[in-house]
């Protein structure tokens, strides 16, 4: 139920029948004219020139096919622009279309790749726009199926304002790409992983720190330095010097070696093994 | 004297009196062998836990006597060739034999047989500087 309410429905354009007609009928008026001058050099080149065998050829060859294909592809194409619509969903675009072949393809936001608006000379007259959506590995498909909108390639013609569709697909796959409900906390997150090595490590330490027992704090009141002052020559932090005073730090030998300088001694009055 | 961060140590040779394989000190510490060849090499800073166990498993060695420290200026003065070695000295205005004398010297020597002016010269001269090598 939730997944029909975010989903948007949508459909071509009346202008797409008006283009591909307008297409068509160029396409299928540039074949007469070259038919017909054709039939009027051959006719020529043989020498006997009859002009009701002209008038025949041409009825046959050129005006009875015009008369049958200019209305069927009309109606080809005002069904293909009937059947086509595009659903955009919450995870994937449905496109549906086909006239005699009904074809439905989902094309997951996952999948997709970048998204083409084209403009081509006749979208411009009609001012409609084509949305091309290319997913990761159409290639192989599509590169053999040339034909409209067969091959996993989303391919939305005929449209008034592509930039809506444009963004909603760039929202949803946004969307898409969040880590879904309650699972926000599970993702790994590097930062976070080496946040927790860190802390483990550090706890190591101190695990470790309580093998050790200390006289620091005896020896550096002894020649009267405070944890601070001792911090400071040594070279590290405050929280170091305290944290090993406590007993809860395990140092590196060179830190054990430049603290047992700094207060005139040796490692071994410094730290004892429990 | 600034000091490196990692210490050399004498790991190797009283591993080699005691008969002792990297592997089987390893065990005895509880370390991995990684960890043991690393001390030989000279590359790590072990925490003082281990070196305390590595001392205690060499019949309680003082820990001065396994490891110690190598000041920062060794590893320069030693990628050096002696003529450098002279042209630095000479320029800095010392013998020859008191910059190598660098190498191992007490800070209290340093400070009685060096002057401030002659250890900067010899930072500059040796393209670092003088915090790098003798502060710290």
């Amino acid at each position: 139920m939730n997944l029909e309410n975010e989903a948007y429905k949508g459909t071509i354009s009346r202008d797409f029948i008006k283009k591909e007609t307008l297409k068509n009928n160029l396409f299928l008026f540039c074949v007469a004219v070259f038919l017909i001058l054709t039939f009027l050099i051959y006719l020529v080149l043989i020498g006997e020139f009859n002009f009701d065998l002209f008038l025949g050829l041409t009825l046959f060859c050129v005006i009875i096919p015009y008369l049958i294909i200019a209305p069927v592809s009309a109606w080809y194409f005002a069904a293909y622009k009937r059947n086509f619509s595009y659903i955009i969903q919450k995870n994937n675009i449905v496109i549906n279309h086909g006239v005699f072949t009904k074809m439905r393809a989902t094309i997951p936001y996952k999948r997709i790749q970048n998204i083409n608006i084209v403009c081509g000379v006749f979208d411009r007259m009609f001012k409609t726009y084509t949305v091309k959506i290319e997913t990761a590995g159409h290639s192989a498909v599509s590169s053999g199926t040339k034909s409209r909108g067969i091959g996993p390639e989303g391919y939305i013609p005929g449209l008034k304002d592509p930039h809506i569709i444009e963004n909603r697909i760039k929202e949803m796959i946004f969307q898409s790409s969040l880590p879904s409900e309650g699972l926000e906390d599970k993702i790994f997150k590097p930062q976070e992983l080496a946040f927790d090595n860190f802390i483990s490590y550090i706890l190591s330490k101190m695990r470790e720190g309580e093998l050790l027992q200390t006289s620091i704090k005896e020896l550096r009141e002894k020649i009267n330095l405070s944890a601070s002052q001792l911090a400071e020559k040594v070279g590290v932090p405050m929280q170091t010097i305290q944290y090993l005073e406590e007993g809860r730090y395990n140092p590196s030998l060179v830190l054990a070696y430049k603290i047992a300088e700094v207060l005139g001694c040796t490692i071994e009055e410094l730290f004892k093994m429990k | 004297m600034k000091f490196k961060n990692k210490v050399k140590s004498n790991i190797k040779e009283l591993r080699e009196e005691c008969n002792l394989s990297q592997q089987e000190l390893a065990d005895k510490i509880g370390v991995s062998r990684q960890t043991i060849y690393y001390l030989e090499k000279g590359s790590y800073n072990p925490s003082l836990t281990i070196s305390f166990k590595i001392a205690e498993v060499f019949d309680d060695k003082r820990l001065k006597e396994i490891f110690y420290q190598e000041p920062v200026i060794k590893d320069i003065l030693k990628s050096k060739t002696l003529e450098e070695l002279e042209r630095i000295s000479s320029e800095v205005g010392i013998t020859t034999h008191k910059l190598i004398q660098l190498n191992n010297i007490s800070d209290e020597l340093l400070n009685e047989n060096y002057t401030k002016e002659e250890l900067e010269k010899i930072a500059k001269n040796l393209d670092s500087k003088f915090e790098e090598l003798f502060e710290g």
